[in-house]
C-alpha cells in the first residue's frame, strides 16, 4: 500500500469538466431528442387531423357541432358551376333541385363524388354495434377461461398447452383472423356477412388480451382473502363469486376498455366478414328479429379505408375523409385515453 | 434419541405429570408430503376438548402445515398429499371421500397469520360467514353480528361504525374481527396460525385474553412462535422439530419438566 | 364444565351429521364444484378451440391449392403455352438488346450535344448506329409473327379446356342433384345433363400445330445469328472512354445473345408436353415463383415471393426506424428522465400503440406521401439515394408509418426488461465510479439484452402482420424489390402478403384457385407470426435474469 500502484494519482471529488462527461450529457441529449422526436411524429398526427378534422365536426356558430355530419348517412356528392358560381349538392337535395328546375341544368357539367356528402351515421352505428357485441362474447369467454386458470389450474400439459395457445393467438395477424372469420363463420357456417360473423371474429381477436388482463386483475386479489372465506366454510365457487371476482372486476373491465380501443381500431378482421360498403338501411331495419345478427353493417374504420383508397384526394373529398378519421381517431383515442387514465387510478386505489 | 420420546407413556419419570385429556381432534399416525419432500412424520397427537392447544417448534418444523391438516386447506396446495395416517373428528377421518370439505371447514375454523378481513364494512365481514350457511333474516344477522363482536371484545370498539371498511381497522382490531368472523358461524374447533406475530403488545394481550375467554366455548389449536404466548394462553403444547413430534404435554409440564432434552433446549431458549 | 360436557355430545352429533351428510347436488355421481369447474375449464379451453379452428380453417381452405395449382400448371404445359413461352422468353430478351442500344445512342447523343456539335453534325455521327437500330428491331420480325400466330393458337387451346372444365363441372352439378329427385324431374336434369356438350381437347395434335412451326423458327433463328454477327461487326467506335464502355458491353450482349440461341433451341427440343407436373413443382410455384399474375388471359401464376420479400423489406425497415427510437426513448424513460417526465411519456407513448392503424394509412396517403415526395425534390438532399422518389407510396412511406406501431411495443416490451436488471447490479457498477452511460451501456443494457431481443421480435410480428399500412401506403406494386439500386430500393413501391390478401380476398370466387392461393399466403402469415411469437418466449424463457 505504501507504494505507489498503478491507478493513475488520484483527483479531488471536486466536479470538473472532462471529456467524460461531455460525452455522457450529449449521449443524453441523443436519448432525449430521439424520445421527443417519436412524440413530435404522433403528435403531428393528432394535430394534422384533429385541425383538418375538427373543421369538418365542429362550426363556429351554434350548434357548434356539425350535426349532419354525424346524423345523416353517406350520399354522393354532386359539384357544378352554376351562373359562375361553384355549386355543392348532396345526391338526395341534387335530385330534388334537378326536378324543381330541369331546365336549368341542362347544360351544366356536373362532377360527381360518392361518399362524399351527407354524414357518417350508419357507419358509427356500425362500429357501436360491431363492439358491443364482440365485447359481450370476449368478455364472457376471457373471464370465464381467466378464472380458471387463476383459481382452478394446476400445472400440468393442459395447462401448458392452454398458455402456449393463449401466448401464440396473441401474435397471429388481424387479417389472418379475417381470413379465418371469413373461412369459418362466413363460407362454412354460411352466415355470409354479418354482425354474429364479425363479432366472434373480434371477440377471438381480443380474447387473449382480455384473458391474460383478467389473470391480472384475480391474480391481484390477496390468497388471504380466499383462505379466509373458504376457512369459513364457503365452497369454492362460492368464494370466487363473492370474494375474488367482485375485487377484481375493476381490473378486469379497465383493461378491457383497452381491447375496445383495439375491437374499434382494427379494419383487416371486418373486411370480409361484417363490414359493407355502403347500406342503405340502417341495422334495426329488418323484417324479422333474426335478420338483426345477419346482417352486414357499415363501420367506421372500414369506411375510412374506402374514402381514403377508392375516391380521388381533392378539396371535395377531403371533408369527409378528415371527418370521419377525426371522428375514429378520437373516439378510439378517448378510450384509450380513459383505460390509461383509469388503471392508474386502479393501481393507487387497490395496493394490498 | 428424539423417536425414544414418542411413547411418552413409556419414559419413567420420578415427578408426576398431569394426565392428558381425552381426544377431541385425534391425530393417527400421520405422514404429509409435499411433492416428494415429507413434512410430516408419524404425527400421533390428541387434542382435547375446549381446551388450548398450542403448537410450538423452530421456523419450518411442520407446526402450520400440521394445522392447515386440520381443516384440509392444505388441500388447496397442488403438491400437498397425506402418504399414511389419520386425522379423526368424532372417529370420522377428515380425509375420508365421503367427507365433505365444506363442513368440515364450517365446523373448524381457522384465523390466520396476517388478518385478512374481506374489503368489506365491519358488519358484512361477519355476516358473510352466516349468509354462506343459510342466515339470511336481517334481526337474525344482526343479532348473531354483535353476539360476535362481543364474543371477540370488539364490539365496544366498532358499534358505532359498523359499515365502515374493515381494512380501516387496526392491525390487532383487524385480527379480532377476523376472530368475530370465525366464531360467528360457531365452529368446534378454531385454528389459529400466529394470530399476534403481526401485533404489537398491546394489541396481542387483547388477543390473548380473548382466546382465554373463547376456550369456554371453543377447542382451540394455537401455532405460535413465542414461547410466552405458549405458556400465558395454553394448556396443552407439542413441540414439533423437523416434523416430528417431540413432545405433548400439559403446558405447565412442558416448560417446568420437559421429558425430552431437546424440548428442554429449545423452551430455555438455547436453540430455536 | 359441567355444561359443557353436557353440549358435547350433541355437538359431535351435529359434527358428525354434517361431515357424512349427503351432498345436496349430484349430477352423473360428480357434485356442483366438480360441473362448475367443468365449465371454467371448458371456457378456457376455447383457446386452444379457436387456435385448432384457425389452423384447420385456414389449412382447409388453403388446401386446395396445390393439386388446383398442379393443374393450372398441368393445361399450361399440355396446351403448349410452356412451349410458347419460350420463344416469348427469346423475344423479351432480344427487345432488351434494342433498349440497351437505345440508351447508348442517348448517350452518345448527349455527349455530343455536351460538346456543343450543332444538330445535324450529332445526327450524322449517330447515322451508323441508328442504321443498326433498325436492323436490330428487323431481325426479330420473323420471330414476332411466328410467336403471336403460336400465342393465337395456344390461348385459344386453353380456352377450349376451360370451358371443356366448365361445362363438366355443370354437368356434375345437374346429375348430383338426380338423387333425390322426382323420377320426373331427375329425367329432366339426365337430358339436360346429357345435352351438355363437353369437348374433348386432344392434345396432342393441338401440340403438333406448335411444335410443327419449329423449322420455321430454326432458319428464323439462323438468320438471326447472321444479322446478329453482323450487326455486332458494324458497332461503330467512339472516342470517348464511356461511350466506347457501353459500346463494348452492347457489343457483349449481342455475343452472348447469339452464342445463346442454340441452346433456345434445344431447349425447344427437350420441351415435352407430357411430362407430368410434380406436387413438388406446384408447391415451388407458389413459395418460390416470382410472379404473382391473376386474372390475366394468357397464364395465372401464383408466387408469393414478391409479396413475401415485399412484407419483410417494408418490415425491416421500419425496424431499422423503431428499433434505434424505441430503445432509446425506453433508455430515457427509464434511466434519465426526471419521474415527473416519466410520468407523461410512458402513458403517451402507450396511447400512440391505439391510434388506429387505418388511421395512419389514411395519414400517410393524405400527408406523409406527399411530404416525403416534396422533401425528396429539394436540390440539396438529392445525394441520398433514391432521391427524388418516383412514387409517393412506397415501402418507406409505409414503413415510417409502421416504425410508429412498432415503438410502443419495442418501447413498452424493453423498459419492462431494462426495469428488471436488478437495481444491485446498477448501483455496483456506480459504486465502482462508473459513469451512468457507462453503466447503462455496459451494464443495464447487456444485462436486458434478452428482454430488448424479445421485444424487438414482437415487434416485428406487429409489422409483419400490419394490414391496412401497408395498404394504403405501400404502393401496391407486385415486384421483388430491385435491390440493384442500391439504398434507393427503399423508395420503390412494393406490394405486401397481408395487402394482397385484404385487397384481393372481396373480389374472388369463393373455392377458385386464386381464391386458395390468398387461403396460402394466409397460411404463410400464420406460421411466420407463430414463429416469430415462439421464438420471442424463448428467448424470454430460456436467458431470464434470476430473478431476486
Amino acid at each position: 500500500m505504501s507504494e505507489s500502484s498503478y491507478f493513475p494519482p488520484r483527483r479531488s471529488i471536486l466536479r470538473k469538466p472532462s471529456w467524460a462527461a461531455r460525452l455522457e450529457s450529449s449521449f443524453f441529449v441523443l436519448l432525449r431528442v430521439a424520445t421527443y422526436g417519436v412524440l413530435l411524429a404522433a403528435a403531428a398526427i393528432f394535430i394534422d387531423i384533429g385541425w383538418k378534422g375538427g373543421r369538418v365536426v365542429f362550426q363556429a356558430a351554434p350548434p357548434f357541432i356539425n350535426v349532419p355530419f354525424l346524423t345523416q348517412a353517406p350520399e354522393t356528392l354532386n359539384v357544378f358551376t352554376l351562373d359562375g358560381q361553384t355549386v355543392k349538392m348532396g345526391d338526395r337535395d341534387f335530385r330534388a333541385y334537378k326536378a324543381a328546375n330541369p331546365e336549368k341544368l341542362r347544360d351544366v357539367h356536373v362532377s360527381t363524388y360518392v361518399y362524399s356528402a351527407g354524414g357518417i351515421f350508419p357507419n358509427i352505428v356500425g362500429t357501436v354495434l360491431l363492439v358491443l357485441g364482440s365485447m359481450v362474447i370476449a368478455l364472457a369467454l376471457g373471464v370465464c377461461s381467466a378464472v380458471y386458470l387463476s383459481e382452478y389450474a394446476k400445472d400440468g400439459p393442459f395447462i401448458r398447452l392452454l398458455r402456449l395457445s393463449i401466448a401464440n393467438l396473441a401474435g397471429v395477424p388481424s387479417i389472418v383472423f379475417g381470413l379465418f372469420g371469413f373461412g369459418l363463420f362466413v363460407v362454412a357456417f354460411d352466415w355470409n356477412v354479418s354482425l354474429i360473423a364479425g363479432w366472434f371474429t373480434l371477440a377471438f381477436m381480443v380474447l387473449p388480451i382480455i384473458i391474460t388482463a383478467s389473470e391480472e386483475a384475480l391474480r391481484a386479489v390477496p390468497k388471504g382473502l380466499r383462505e379466509g372465506s373458504l376457512a369459513l366454510g364457503a365452497t369454492k365457487f362460492q368464494t370466487i363469486r363473492t370474494n375474488v371476482l367482485p375485487y377484481a372486476l375493476p381490473g378486469i373491465l379497465t383493461s378491457s376498455v383497452l381491447a375496445i380501443a383495439r375491437v374499434a381500431g382494427e379494419t383487416a378482421p371486418i373486411m370480409f366478414t361484417a363490414a359493407y360498403v355502403v347500406r342503405d338501411q340502417m341495422p334495426w331495419q329488418v323484417e324479422q328479429w333474426t335478420d338483426f345478427f345477419f346482417q352486414g353493417v357499415m363501420a367506421l374504420p372500414y369506411h375510412i379505408y374506402v374514402v381514403a383508397s377508392k375516391i380521388p384526394q381533392n378539396d371535395y373529398t377531403s371533408d369527409v375523409q378528415y371527418g370521419t378519421a377525426f371522428v375514429f381517431l378520437f373516439t378510439v383515442a378517448a378510450i384509450a385515453l380513459a383505460a390509461i387514465l383509469l388503471r392508474a387510478r386502479m393501481r393507487k386505489k387497490y395496493r394490498w | 434419541m428424539s423417536t425414544a420420546t414418542l411413547k411418552p407413556a413409556d419414559s419413567p419419570t420420578p415427578i408426576p405429570r398431569a394426565p392428558m385429556p381425552p381426544a377431541f381432534v385425534e391425530i393417527d399416525r400421520l405422514n404429509f408430503f409435499y411433492g416428494d419432500k415429507q413434512a410430516l412424520f408419524d404425527i400421533t397427537l390428541g387434542i382435547p376438548e375446549k381446551q388450548v392447544t398450542a403448537l410450538i417448534g423452530p421456523s419450518g418444523c411442520g407446526k402450520t402445515t400440521l394445522l392447515r391438516c386440520l381443516n384440509r386447506m392444505n388441500d388447496l396446495v397442488d403438491v400437498a398429499r397425506i402418504g399414511s395416517g389419520e386425522i379423526r373428528i368424532d372417529d370420522i377421518n377428515i380425509y375420508d371421500p365421503r367427507v365433505d370439505v365444506i363442513e368440515l371447514r364450517k365446523r373448524v375454523g381457522m384465523v390466520f397469520q396476517k388478518s385478512n378481513p374481506f374489503p368489506k364494512s365491519i358488519y358484512e365481514n361477519i355476516a358473510y360467514g352466516l349468509r354462506l350457511h343459510g342466515i339470511k333474516q336481517k334481526s337474525q344477522l344482526d343479532e348473531i353480528v354483535e353476539k360476535s363482536l362481543r364474543g371477540a371484545a370488539l364490539w365496544d370498539e366498532v358499534k358505532d361504525r359498523l359499515h365502515d371498511s374493515g381494512l380501516g381497522l387496526s392491525g390487532g382490531q383487524q385480527q379480532r374481527l377476523c376472530i368475530a368472523r370465525t366464531i360467528a358461524v360457531e365452529p368446534d374447533v378454531i385454528l389459529m396460525d400466529e394470530p399476534c406475530s403481526a401485533l404489537d403488545p398491546l394489541a396481542t394481550a387483547k388477543v390473548e385474553d380473548l382466546i382465554q375467554e373463547l376456550k369456554a366455548r371453543f377447542t382451540i389449536v394455537i401455532v405460535t412462535h413465542n414461547m410466552q404466548q405458549a405458556a400465558r394462553v395454553s394448556d396443552y403444547t407439542a413441540f414439533f422439530y423437523l416434523g416430528k413430534l417431540i413432545e405433548f404435554q400439559s403446558t405447565r409440564d412442558i416448560f417446568t419438566n420437559p421429558k425430552n432434552p431437546q424440548t428442554e433446549a429449545y423452551v430455555s431458549g438455547r436453540f430455536g | 364444565m359441567a355444561t359443557d360436557t353436557a353440549q358435547a355430545p350433541s355437538a359431535s352429533h351435529s359434527v358428525r351429521k354434517q361431515l357424512l351428510g349427503p351432498h345436496k347436488f349430484r349430477l352423473f355421481g360428480r357434485n356442483r364444484d366438480w360441473w362448475i369447474k367443468l365449465f371454467f375449464e371448458g371456457n378456457a379451453a376455447i383457446s386452444i378451440v379457436v387456435l385448432l379452428l384457425i389452423v384447420f380453417t385456414l389449412f382447409r381452405e388453403a388446401a386446395g391449392f396445390i393439386p388446383g395449382n398442379r393443374q393450372n400448371l398441368e393445361v399450361y404445359r399440355r396446351a403448349g403455352l410452356e412451349y410458347v413461352d419460350i420463344l416469348r422468353r427469346q423475344t423479351e430478351d432480344y427487345a432488351a438488346l434494342g433498349r440497351q442500344l437505345s440508351a447508348t445512342r442517348l448517350a452518345w447523343s448527349e455527349h455530343l450535344r455536351a460538346q456543343g456539335l450543332p444538330q445535324a453534325e450529332i445526327t450524322a455521327r449517330l447515322d451508323a448506329i441508328d442504321t443498326l437500330d433498325t436492323r436490330l428491331a428487323d431481325a426479330i420480325g420473323t420471330h414476332q409473327e411466328i410467336l403471336s400466330e403460336m400465342i393465337d393458337h395456344a390461348s385459344s387451346v386453353k380456352e377450349r379446356v376451360k370451358v371443356g372444365h366448365d361445362m363438366a363441372e355443370v354437368r356434375q352439378n345437374l346429375l348430383s342433384g338426380i338423387p333425390g329427385a322426382t323420377p320426373e324431374h331427375a329425367a329432366e336434369l339426365q337430358t339436360q345433363a346429357d345435352a351438355v356438350v363437353i369437348e374433348e381437347v386432344d392434345y396432342a395434335t393441338e401440340i403438333n400445330v406448335l411444335t410443327n412451326r419449329f423449322p420455321e423458327i430454326q432458319a428464323a433463328n439462323r438468320n438471326l445469328t447472321g444479322e446478329l454477327g453482323e450487326i455486332a461487326a458494324a458497332l461503330p467506335q467512339a472516342d470517348d472512354r464511356a461511350i466506347a464502355r457501353q459500346l463494348s458491353h452492347l457489343a457483349d450482349a449481342l455475343r452472348d445473345f447469339r452464342k445463346s440461341i442454340p441452346e433456345r433451341e434445344s431447349e425447344f427440343v427437350r420441351w415435352r408436353a407430357d411430362r407430368p407436373v410434380s406436387f413438388f413443382e406446384s408447391l415451388n410455384a407458389f413459395a418460390f415463383g416470382r410472379d404473382w399474375i391473376t386474372a390475366s388471359f394468357w397464364q395465372d401464376w401464383y408466387g408469393v415471393l414478391p409479396l413475401f420479400f415485399g412484407s419483410v423489406f417494408i418490415s425491416l425497415i421500419s425496424l431499422a426506424i423503431a428499433i434505434p427510437l424505441g430503445i432509446c426513448a425506453a433508455l430515457y424513460v427509464n434511466q434519465v428522465a426526471p419521474p415527473g417526465e416519466q410520468r407523461l411519456i410512458k402513458p403517451y407513448i402507450e396511447f400512440i400503440s391505439a391510434i388506429p392503424s387505418v388511421v395512419l394509412g389514411f395519414f400517410g396517403i393524405a400527408v406523409l406521401g406527399e411530404t416525403l415526395r416534396q422533401v425528396s425534390q429539394v436540390e440539396w438532399l438529392s445525394w441520398i439515394p433514391g432521391f427524388p422518389m418516383q412514387e409517393r407510396l412506397n415501402a418507406f412511406t409505409a414503413a415510417a408509418l409502421l416504425a410508429l406501431m412498432a415503438i410502443p411495443t419495442i418501447f413498452t416490451l424493453a423498459e419492462d426488461a431494462l426495469q428488471n436488471v436488478p437495481r444491485a447490479l446498477r448501483e455496483a457498477s456506480l459504486a465502482l465510479g462508473a459513469t451512468r452511460m457507462q453503466t447503462m451501456l455496459r451494464i443495464t443494457l447487456p444485462a436486458a439484452l434478452s428482454g430488448i431481443t424479445a421485444a424487438v421480435l414482437l415487434g416485428f410480428g406487429r409489422v409483419i402482420g400490419e394490414t391496412m399500412v401497408v395498404l394504403l401506403c405501400a404502393g401496391n406494386r407486385i415486384a421483388v424489390p430491385d435491390f440493384t439500386a442500391g439504398l434507393g430500393v427503399a423508395f420503390q413501391p412494393v406490394h405486401t402478403m397481408t395487402g394482397i390478401v385484404a385487397q384481393e380476398m372481396g373480389e374472388v370466387v369463393r373455392g377458385s384457385l386464386h381464391y386458395r392461393a390468398l387461403f396460402m399466403v394466409g397460411c404463410l402469415l400464420f406460421l411466420l407470426s407463430l414463429g416469430i411469437n415462439y421464438g420471442a418466449q424463448k428467448i424470454v424463457r430460456h436467458y431470464r435474469l434470476p430473478q431476486s
